[in-house]
Order: structure tokens, then C-alpha cells, then sequence
């Protein structure tokens, strides 16, 4: 079991396309959108009746009904009925989270073949019922008595009660949603609206021009009659963007506004990764290589910028891998926020916080602009919590095939102040080795 | 005692360890599930198998399902009927499967179906005889009696089970108009009991059904009084009515028999069920159930013309954003594709775009279909997508140098294997294709006006067109729901072709003083949708000119038609034609005709028609005879109760030599003489 490491193939990935919530999909679950993506997923790779190892993966914004999710989902495709269904979350970083330890399981030869997946709906939230309502609903149905019932169904009860919960997006700790702690960090590292605004620009202006070229024709599945992201501008107003009232921070000194941050968004993604071998055995190519998977979390808690765990995961996994940020030919930064990624560019430039939370000699330094996000990002397609991950894993490797090699780098920020990275490695023609 | 009973080839019947008896029907060698001798033979055996045990106490219930992927029972096998044209063998076919039907129905243990897939005809008369029917919610799933499509009512018992089941309120119009009812409309007239979100849910809610003796309760009382006076003769009358708007008695008996079935018998079960055979077995055997019957199958013929299997297109680029063009865009969205639209301008792309989305609005459920097929549709000025397509089809003016250009521009930007055609209806693809890299890929899909509404599509094959390429236009008319027909590239296709000599011999009736609405009452008279005169002035005066120009007859310059299209008069879209036309709908003038003159006109008619068939057919212009009659239904509206031109004359030829005349029942087709 502990011999030699094996090199881990990503094979392919696809997604639904992406909706913004209540629109397209507004009729969808969490297990329609990820049924959808695997079978879009198994059409693709032809895994018709195949017996996967194991399929991982998950939604953060779910009922309880999905408790066992991915296994559901699972059941309702085209896959051989006996492929176990793991569901997990790391809120925004789930399905790259997913893929991580799959690959590390495939590395080790412990299985030979996984599928990482995500989904999410914010047109099928939970909606529940107050806490009081709920207590008194359980000793409702315990009771023996029509009397017994009619006391607690009585006693002490109030309509307010009867209002639902809906479910929100808030950190529950501080109470501030990701805008708001987004704006926080935007003040701090002295992000400007107009750098945000650009930024967010050119990510729809990239993506329409990949939609296009048909980049993304066998990245996304066909999903209830929709081909294409629905949040994508085409036509999309540089000056106009500047004319948007901020959404978080209403005073002047607000810079998030609806135009420079990712909409509540419905949809799902899934990617195949495999032993070489495994993908040599079924006739298919690997796109890229997973080569290294990272994750951390800050103390937002104590006040540091909630999305900033990502410099930090990024950063250890430089270290271990023995490489600079400069040594990629892409980079592939979740855009939860363009401040976000702003921020995470300054910060790596910032001698005192490379020191400070890196705890580096040296900032690790500026990247090429012109290889982030070249085909686009969340803020220009929209941003499925857990879909997140497979679709950027899936983007970056066929980036990288179409590159004919090179190396890519992933950060994806998540709620809870956490951050999952990894690098990709071109399957030709030139070889990294493994670590 | 649980394990597998009996040794069935398209049945398997197996006990339980909770002594449920399971009945999984997967008929050998289909792909879909019919109801015919052997089907139905080896269902009396399981009847048989499971009264026994029941009887021992060793079944406790009887589930049905269907072991196909995507149906349950697509109807019974009409082929077995063809071979049957005694009335007496019909019936004794028939009283076999209702006396089982009766059997199941009476079994003193729960007897529950699951159904998923097409459930129709004779599968869904078998599934009402039944104790509890549960359907899938799945798009798959249709359940319906379409007999009368087929010139029939249904035979086994539905009329009465049905009208029982939802009250003849309910029931009789879906009879009536064969509609397929989805999973939720069916549940909510009470035709299932209950419905389970797929396919895996299915097996378990029939076991839970079963176990908890489940039974159907039926139409509620007060739907079931409409079947007594003095509801029912109310009923019936303005049943009568709104049938009689939409067919002819005279063409179509088939729903003026099920209203009499129903208006003489409704309400008592077993009188009606005894007449239900009485009623059937003459339409059984008449020419119209027949020709009906092979119009279907001449359907079925068209759509085997393409290649089983292979990718769908999921891509359409159309070139041309004209009615023809922006009308092929539409459907195709409508279909499910996603279309880019282009054309030099983009004003003239939005008001394609205006018209398409008025379209979805009339045949999508609701805005969110309607803002999701609108996402499906690009405008597409600069013809950016072509690289993306699947398919591109050309509808731009009909002129070769103009199409040659654009064609050949065009196929650069494809992909290898995208399927290139042209709308035209009038140059040869030939010389369209001499422009191109490889002419062999280029072929025409001729479309219809108006598109949502016309079936056919010609695809035309040039002297170059390569074999896969053709196959792949079939492929792609029959992914968006139409009927392919391969014809040559010679004038008119064959449409066009056999309609012209039929309204130009029409309009010189009329320049010959014979009233219009006469020529028009006598070719409706002749089971034609509508007149050729009301036809002309439908297509438009101008198209009819220049149809006649292509054929090689172009109108006299003195004739009524040239007059009127110098005029500016085009018919129905300009609001007078040879029609002064209020509200889309012809002013005609109200007169009374002799109904045997008009049979005689009628004839006179429609020969310059049928004659041009059978230049087709000489020419090679389609493959067979059984092609010109498809395509002459279905790109026409050829009256498809007399089975096609072609078909027609022979049967009429047949009649007039009495000595060769096999069908008895042929001479119903009298009725128009």
C-alpha cells in the first residue's frame, strides 16, 4: 500500500449550466441538478453500467431529506447501481475538497477510479420551522391523549411562531454575510471599486468570448432545456457597472456591488479522476494531472478577512511542492467576489502580510494577470456553492490540453473562513514529476 | 410457494417471499411492448396460474409491470387485426381478451399495476381492468385511447371502464380526440390512482399498494349520474357538435359511433360493453380504419428513414431570418435545440426573434418554458456560432449566385460532420453546391409553411448529395419531430410538384366562371383540409406564381392570378386574394350545391393530382408508391382516409372491375361516390 505513489489522471469534467436562483431551475433539486451532471458525466465518458469506486460530494445549502445526497443521486443514474455515494461539505470548496481526497485515495491505490461532485439550489432552499414550533410539533406527536394534545398544542402558544426559517447565507458566527465580511477586507487591503469592476469585466467579457469558441460546448450538459449560463453578459457595460449602488456596504464607501460579486446561483458540476492505468483499460485520455491538494482556515473569528484562508492553503502547498507562484502558466481563482481575489493578489504582494500570516521572509510575489481566470469565473458564470470546484477543475484541465501541457493553480475561498487549493499538471508533453 | 411459475417467452411470473405474485411483461424481440395473440395467450396463462394460487393461499397479490425501459404497453398489435377481415374472427379475438380482462378484474386478491412509459390502447384498457394503477411522473409516461386516430373506438372494454373510472365527462372527450394524456392529468381525472416520482419507486409503491389492498375508487357519484338522463343525451348532442366541427361523419364515422355507443348504453356496464364489440368490429374492417391505419404506417415508414441510434443534433445555425428561416429556428428551439439565427441585419433578427417568442408562448407551458426557449435562440449577426453547429440550414432568397456565396462562406467555418443544407424550394442543390469544397456534403431540407403546423419535410437529395449525408438530414427532420422524405432535386420536389396542376387546373376553373366556393366545398367534400382556391390565397398568390414559374408553367399574364399578384393581392396575408379574407378567415359567399355534383367535381378535381403522382412515381421523384402517398398526406393534408393518391385510385380502379373485388368492405369507400 505504501510503495510507490500513483499519478492521479483527470479524465474530464462537465456541469449543468449555471442559473441564477429562480429562474431556469427553479423547479430543480439538488438531486436533479446532480443527477443531471452525472449522467451528463457518464454520457460523456461513456460510463454507461460502470461501477465506479466511489462518487463524492455534496451541497451546502440542503434538506434534510438529501442527507445521504450524492448516494441518491448516484442511484438515479446511468452508473452501475453498486457505486457508493459519499456526501460531504466544505461549503464553497466541496466538490474540489471531494476530489482531493479521492485523489489521494487513488494515488495510494486504494481505489482506482472516483467521481467529484457538487450541486446547489437556491430555488429549493430549506425552509423550516421555528425552533419553538418544532419542540412543540415532537411532543405533539408523542402525546397519548386527545387532551394531553390539545394542551400542548395550546399552552403558551403564540402565530409567531408559525413563521418559517428561511435559510441564510450569514456567517453564523459573526452574523455578517460574505458581502459584508467581503467589504471588510476591501477596506482593509484599500481595494478599489474601479479595480473590482474591471476585474469582474473582463471575467464576463472572457467567458462570452469562450462561450463563443465553443469552449465550453462539452464542459456543460444540456440541462431542462437550458445550454447556457444564464448570469453570463454578453453585452455586458463597462460604464454602467460604475453607475451601481454598492450592495453591502450602502455608504460611499461600499465597492461590492451586485455587478463585481457572484449571484445566488442554481446548478452542478462532476469530474472523473482515475489511475493511469484504470484510464488506459476504459480508451480514456487524461486531460491533466492532480498533483497537489491543500487546504487551511483563518481566524476570521479574532477578526481576520474571512476569504483569506486561501493565501494561507496556497502558500503551504508552494512549500511542499517546491515551486514559486510565479511557476504556472495559469491560474484559476474563484471569483466568490472580485474583491476576493483582489485582496488575495495583494496579500501575496504585501511584505508584512506574508510575514505576518505566512509567516515568510519574502512576499511570494505578483502574478501575470494575463493567466487568471482566461476563461472567465464565478462572477461572470455564477457560482453553485458546492459546484464550484468540479467546474474549475474541469475548466483548468481542459485549459491545460488544449495548452498541449503546462502547470495550473487553483484557490478557492469557502464559508467558515477556510481554503482548498491544488495544482494540475499538463499531461503533455512535457512531465512533472510526483511528489 | 415463492420462485418463478410457468416458462413464458414475453411474460415472466414469479411468487414472492411475501407471496406477491409479480407479472413483468418484456415482449421478446421488441423494443416496445404490444398487446397480441401470443402476448395476451401467455397473460390467460398467468390469469389461470395466479386464481390458483390464490385459490391455495399462496398469492396475496397480483403486480403487473412492464420490463421494457421506456414503455409499459404501446397498444394492441394492429397487425394481427389486418389479417383478420371477418367480422366473426374479430370478435372472437376480441372476446378472448376481454373475457381475461373480466377475469383480472374479478380476482379476489388485489390485482395492481405500475406504469411507466406508453401506456396506450389496448395496454391502457388492461391496466384500467385492473384493481389500482400507479404511473411514474416521468415525461416518458402517456397514457390515452387514440383508436379513433386509427378510424376505431377502443375494443376492449375502454369506453366502459374508462367512462366509470372519471365520469363520461372526463372520459369521452379524451376518447374522442385520442388525446395521450401526461401522468398528471391522468391523475387528476382519476384514470390512476397514484403517481411515484420514477421509475424506482415504482416496484415499491405497488408492493405497498398491494399489501395494503389498495382499490380505485372510481369516479365520484356525481360524475357518474352524467352517465344517466337526462345528462347523457345533453352530453352526447354537444359531444356530437364539437366533433362535427373538426371531421365529417361521412369521412370519419369512427367518433360518431363512440357517441352513440355512449349516448345509447352509457351507464349500464355490461350492455355497453356487449355493444362496444358491435360497434367495433364494422369500423374494424372498413376502408377508412384501414387506410387510417396505413397512414400510420406510412408515418412509421418516413421515420425509419433515419439511422437508428447516434448523437442527436443539439446545435442548429439557420442562415436567413425571412418567414421561412425564422420559423425553422423557432421549431427547432421548440424542439429542444439551441439555435443562432443570422442574418444582415440585426433589426431583421429581432423581428424573427418577436414572432419566434410569440410562438413558444402559444405551444410552451408557461413563462419559465417560454424565457428558457428564448435563451435557446441567439441572434447571431456576424454568424459566430456556425463553428458550434451541428446543423446549418440556408433560407435565404432564392437566388444561386446570393446562395452560392453564402454557402460557400458558410462551410469554412464549420465543423467536420455538421450537416449542411439548404431551404430552397426551387434551384437545383446541385448548383447551389458547385461553390462549395465538397459538394457531396450539401442537401436541401424543404420546409413547409407553416412550419409548426406541417408534418413533412423533403429532403431533397442532389446528383452529388453523398448517402450519410442524406441519412443525417433524416436524422436531424425526424430529431425535430417531422417526417423525412427523400426525394430527388427536380422541380417542385414532389409537394409542390403534384399541388401545382391541382390549383392551376382550379384557378382556371374559376377564370372559366365556376364558383370558387363551389371548387372549394367540393374538394373538402373530397376529405382535402381545405379548398385549392382557399389553399392559394393560404399559401399566398405570390408563392403560387412563383411555383408556377419553377414547374415551367408560369400564369398567363391575363389570368386572374398574375392580375392578382400585380395587384399587390396576395390572399390571406395581404387580406384579399381570390377570398376577401376578415380575421384570417375567407368571406364566402352562402349558396347550396347539388351533393353528387359536387362528389363529381370533387373527382375532377383531384385528378390533375393524382395524374402527377404517377409521373412522380415514373420518374423516380420519391422511392416507392407507399413514398408519394406519405408524402402527398403529409406535406398536403390528402385526405388521409382514402390512404394517399396513389392508394386511392388503385382502390378505385379495383372497384370498378367488380369481379376483382377482394374487400367486400372496400365498397364503404362508395360513400364519396
Amino acid at each position: 500500500m505504501m510503495g510507490q505513489l500513483r499519478r492521479v489522471a483527470v479524465i474530464g469534467g462537465i456541469r449543468t449550466p449555471f442559473c441564477r436562483s429562480n429562474t431556469a431551475f427553479a423547479e430543480l433539486s439538488n438531486l436533479d441538478l446532480m443527477t443531471a451532471a452525472l449522467n451528463g458525466l457518464v454520457e460523456k465518458c461513456h460510463l454507461e453500467g460502470e461501477l465506479i469506486d466511489e462518487v463524492v460530494g455534496g451541497a451546502v445549502v440542503t434538506h434534510s431529506k438529501d442527507f445521504n445526497l450524492t448516494r441518491e443521486a448516484v442511484i438515479a443514474t446511468e452508473l452501475d447501481r453498486r457505486t457508493p455515494g459519499v456526501t460531504l461539505s466544505q461549503a464553497c470548496g466541496t466538490s474540489l475538497q471531494a476530489a482531493l481526497g479521492s485523489a489521494a485515495k487513488i494515488a495510494t491505490g486504494q481505489i482506482d477510479c472516483a467521481i467529484a461532485t457538487g450541486s446547489d439550489t437556491t430555488s429549493d432552499a430549506p425552509i423550516v420551522v421555528q425552533k419553538k414550533l418544532a419542540q412543540r410539533l415532537v411532543r405533539l406527536s408523542q402525546a397519548k391523549s386527545f387532551s394531553e394534545k390539545a394542551r400542548i398544542f395550546m399552552k403558551g402558544f403564540s402565530p409567531s411562531e408559525l413563521a418559517p426559517v428561511a435559510p441564510n447565507v450569514a456567517e453564523p458566527r459573526t452574523g455578517l454575510s460574505m458581502g459584508q465580511h467581503t467589504e471588510l477586507m476591501a477596506q482593509r487591503f484599500h481595494i478599489s471599486r474601479d479595480a473590482q469592476d474591471q476585474l469582474a469585466y473582463e471575467s464576463h467579457r472572457k467567458a462570452a468570448k469562450a462561450y463563443d469558441e465553443g469552449f465550453f460546448d462539452d464542459l456543460i450538459v444540456p440541462t431542462a432545456g437550458v445550454f447556457r449560463d444564464n448570469n453570463l453578459r454578453t453585452d455586458i457595460d463597462r460604464t454602467k457597472m460604475s453607475t451601481l449602488k454598492p450592495a453591502f456596504e450602502k455608504s460611499e464607501r461600499g465597492t461590492l456591488t451586485a455587478a463585481n460579486s457572484t449571484p445566488l446561483t442554481d446548478g452542478a458540476s462532476a469530474v472523473l479522476l482515475a489511475s493511469e492505468e484504470w484510464a488506459d483499460q476504459h480508451g480514456l485520455r487524461p486531460l491533466a494531472y492532480l498533483t497537489h491538494g491543500q487546504h487551511a482556515a483563518i481566524d476570521f473569528v479574532n477578526g481576520e478577512g474571512l476569504l483569506m484562508a486561501p493565501t494561507i492553503a496556497v502558500s503551504r502547498m508552494l512549500d511542499k511542492a517546491g515551486l514559486t507562484l510565479q511557476d504556472f502558466d495559469f491560474y484559476e481563482i474563484h471569483e466568490a467576489f472580485a474583491a476576493q481575489v483582489l485582496a488575495t493578489l495583494q496579500a501575496w504582494e504585501s511584505p508584512d502580510y506574508c510575514r505576518e500570516v505566512l509567516g515568510k521572509d519574502h512576499p511570494l510575489g505578483s502574478i501575470d494577470r494575463d493567466k487568471l481566470n482566461v476563461k472567465g469565473s464565478s462572477i461572470a458564470v455564477g457560482h453553485p456553492f458546492a459546484a464550484t470546484g468540479g467546474r474549475i477543475l474541469a475548466t483548468l484541465a481542459k485549459i491545460l490540453a488544449e495548452n498541449g501541457g503546462g502547470r495550473g493553480l487553483i484557490s478557492i475561498c469557502t464559508a467558515g473562513g477556510m481554503g482548498v487549493a491544488a495544482i494540475l499538471e499538463g499531461a503533455s508533453p512535457a512531465q512533472h514529476a510526483v511528489h | 410457494m415463492p420462485g418463478t411459475l410457468l416458462n413464458l417467452k414475453h411474460w415472466r411470473l414469479e411468487i414472492d417471499d411475501e407471496n406477491i405474485a409479480w407479472a413483468i411483461l418484456d415482449q421478446a424481440g421488441e423494443s416496445a411492448n404490444t398487446f397480441g395473440i401470443e402476448t395476451t395467450t401467455e397473460l390467460g396463462q398467468i390469469v389461470s396460474a395466479v386464481e390458483d394460487a390464490a385459490r391455495r393461499n399462496e398469492a396475496r397479490a397480483l403486480i403487473f409491470l412492464s420490463g421494457k425501459e421506456n414503455s409499459f404497453v404501446a397498444g394492441a398489435d394492429i397487425r394481427e387485426f389486418d389479417n383478420l377481415t371477418r367480422e366473426k374472427d374479430i370478435e372472437d379475438a376480441i372476446r378472448q381478451v376481454t373475457a381475461m380482462f373480466d377475469r383480472i378484474e374479478a380476482m379476489p386478491i388485489p390485482v395492481i399495476v405500475g406504469i411507466h412509459g406508453f401506456c396506450l390502447g389496448g395496454g391502457l384498457e388492461f391496466a384500467m381492468a385492473c384493481h389500482y394503477r400507479i404511473a411514474t411522473r416521468d415525461d416518458a409516461t402517456r397514457l390515452g385511447l387514440p383508436e379513433v386516430k386509427l378510424g376505431l373506438i377502443p375494443g376492449f372494454n375502454g369506453t366502459v371502464r374508462w367512462i366509470e373510472l372519471s365520469g363520461p365527462l372526463a372520459a369521452m372527450p379524451n376518447m374522442l380526440t385520442g388525446k395521450m394524456l401526461r401522468p398528471t392529468a391522468a391523475r387528476a381525472i382519476g384514470l390512476v390512482d397514484q403517481l411515484v416520482p420514477g421509475k424506482l419507486e415504482l416496484r415499491w409503491a405497488c408492493r405497498k399498494a398491494a399489501l395494503q389492498r389498495r382499490k380505485s375508487k372510481g369516479a365520484a357519484w356525481w360524475k357518474r349520474l352524467l352517465s344517466y338522463p337526462p345528462f347523457r343525451g345533453i352530453l352526447a348532442s354537444r359531444m356530437r357538435q364539437e366533433t362535427a366541427k373538426k371531421v365529417r361523419e361521412e369521412h370519419y364515422p369512427a367518433p360518431f359511433k363512440l357517441i352513440e355507443l355512449f349516448e345509447r348504453f352509457g351507464g349500464d356496464r355490461r350492455r355497453m360493453a356487449m355493444a362496444e364489440m358491435r360497434y367495433f368490429t364494422p369500423l374494424m374492417v372498413s376502408e377508412t380504419s384501414r387506410n387510417l391505419r396505413r397512414v400510420f404506417r406510412l408515418s412509421e415508414m418516413l421515420k425509419n428513414e433515419a439511422p437508428k441510434g447516434g448523437p442527436k443534433p443539439q446545435r442548429a445555425h439557420v442562415i436567413g431570418a425571412g418567414t421561412m428561416g425564422g420559423d425553422i429556428a423557432a421549431w427547432c428551439v421548440i424542439s429542444g435545440m439551441e439555435v443562432s439565427l443570422q442574418d444582415v441585419s440585426q433589426d431583421a433578427v429581432e423581428k424573427a426573434l418577436g414572432r419566434a417568442k410569440s410562438l413558444f408562448k402559444k405551444r410552451l407551458r408557461g413563462n419559465l418554458e417560454v424565457n428558457t426557449a428564448m435563451a435557446r435562440l441567439h441572434a447571431d449577426v456576424k454568424g459566430n456560432h456556425i463553428a458550434r453547429a451541428d446543423v446549418v440550414i440556408e433560407a435565404i432568397v432564392e437566388k444561386l449566385d446570393i446562395k452560392q456565396k453564402v454557402l460557400s462562406a458558410t462551410e469554412s467555418k464549420m465543423k467536420p460532420g455538421a450537416l449542411l443544407a439548404t431551404n430552397t424550394s426551387s434551384l437545383p442543390i446541385e448548383q447551389i453546391a458547385e461553390g462549395l469544397a465538397d459538394p457531396g456534403r450539401l442537401i436541401g431540407v424543404h420546409f413547409f409553411n407553416p412550419v409548426p403546423q406541417m408534418p413533412l419535410v423533403e429532403v431533397v437529395r442532389g446528383p452529388d448529395s453523398r448517402e450519410d449525408v442524406v441519412r443525417q438530414g433524416c436524422s436531424f427532420v425526424t430529431a425535430i419531430g417531422k417526417f423525412p422524405l427523400i426525394t430527388k432535386s427536380t422541380a417542385g420536389f414532389l409537394v409542390n410538384r403534384v399541388l401545382g396542376p391541382y390549383m392551376f387546373a382550379a384557378m382556371e376553373r374559376v377564370e372559366e366562371g365556376q364558383p370558387k366556393e363551389k371548387i372549394d366545398a367540393a374538394a373538402a367534400k373530397f376529405g382535402m383540409p381545405m379548398g385549392p382556391i382557399e389553399l392559394a390565397d393560404t399559401v399566398g398568390l405570390d408563392i403560387c406564381a412563383h411555383v408556377a414559374e419553377v414547374l415551367g408553367k408560369p400564369a398567363p399574364e391575363d389570368s386572374q392570378l398574375a392580375r392578382l399578384v400585380a395587384s399587390g393581392k396576395f390572399g390571406k396575408k395581404t387580406g384579399s386574394g381570390f377570398y376577401n379574407w376578415v380575421n384570417g378567415k375567407p368571406e364566402k359567399e352562402k349558396a347550396e350545391y347539388d351533393e353528387a355534383e359536387l362528389d363529381r367535381l370533387g373527382q375532377d378535381l383531384i385528378k390533375p393530382l393524382i395524374d402527377e403522382c404517377e409521373k412522380c412515381l415514373a420518374e423516380g421523384v420519391v422511392a416507392d408508391a407507399d413514398h408519394v402517398d406519405a408524402g402527398v398526406i403529409f406535406g398536403t393534408g390528402f385526405a388521409p382516409f382514402r390512404g394517399g393518391p396513389l392508394h386511392y385510385r388503385k382502390s378505385q380502379e379495383q372497384e370498378t372491375k367488380p369481379a376483382s373485388a377482394p374487400h367486400a368492405a372496400a365498397t364503404a369507400t362508395a360513400a364519396a361516390e
